[in-house]
């Protein structure tokens, strides 16, 4: 299972999917890892910093969706204070 | 009609409830944000996040220690609640560092902010963060 967590003011928005199933076709699985996609592109386009985030392994920034990821976190754009 | 002692009784504790108000919000407030949706679920990330350990120093030190991924002797002490980044080499404060996202996260959200954006790229951490050296 993935799963895409976008900080926001209401804490975290997540959305799952199912990797194995999406390769094979499942209609709902390919759906929400599509949907998933677009979020991160939108969010993305706003200005967050996607991270994959894994158990045991040094955190990643990543450019692009990674539907393998187990997590990835979203955050939104920083400024210096 | 209310007799003049009993009136001032009353208006001392109003006077003493308008007066202690604001240092019983201090003291609770932290406890009434927890039991906020939002900040509940910043705090399920944060512990999907961190180890159980990094958890416990949180909550007793009140911050959380970043290593430096690039350099040995450094460590950022990230506050649980919102405030400065701490830069400490050799056991020594050197610097305080601000960085804040455009958008309101709950503090949980920010600590988790701090410790991924550290860990993946420093570098670029330090590059968008205002610095305050700290002058002895």
């Amino acid at each position: 299972m993935g799963m895409l967590r976008i900080m926001s003011r209401r804490g975290d928005d997540r959305l799952s999917w199912d990797g194995q199933k999406a390769l094979t076709g499942d209609a709902e699985a390919v759906a929400a890892v599509r949907e998933a996609e677009r979020i991160f592109a939108q969010e993305r386009a706003k200005g967050a910093t996607a991270f994959r985030v894994a158990p045991g392994k040094p955190v990643e920034r990543i450019e692009h969706f990674d539907a393998t990821a187990e997590q990835i976190v979203m955050v939104p754009r920083v400024v210096g204070g | 009609m209310i007799p003049l002692p009993q009136l001032l009784t009353a208006l001392g504790w109003i006077v003493i409830a308008l007066a202690i108000s604001p240092m019983l919000w201090l003291i609770f407030q932290p406890y009434l944000k927890g039991w906020s949706r939002s900040e509940r679920r910043a705090a399920d990330l944060l512990r999907a996040i961190l180890t159980p350990e990094q958890v416990r120093q949180l909550i007793w030190q009140g911050y959380l220690e970043v290593p430096s991924p690039t350099e040995p002797r450094r460590v950022y002490r990230v506050p649980r609640v919102k405030g400065y980044v701490q830069v400490v080499e050799n056991g020594r404060a050197i610097m305080r560092l601000c960085l804040q996202p455009v958008e309101s996260l709950p503090d949980a959200d920010v600590v988790v902010l701090h410790k991924l954006m550290i860990e993946a790229n420093e570098e670029n951490y330090l590059q968008k963060a205002n610095k305050y050296l700290c002058v002895e």
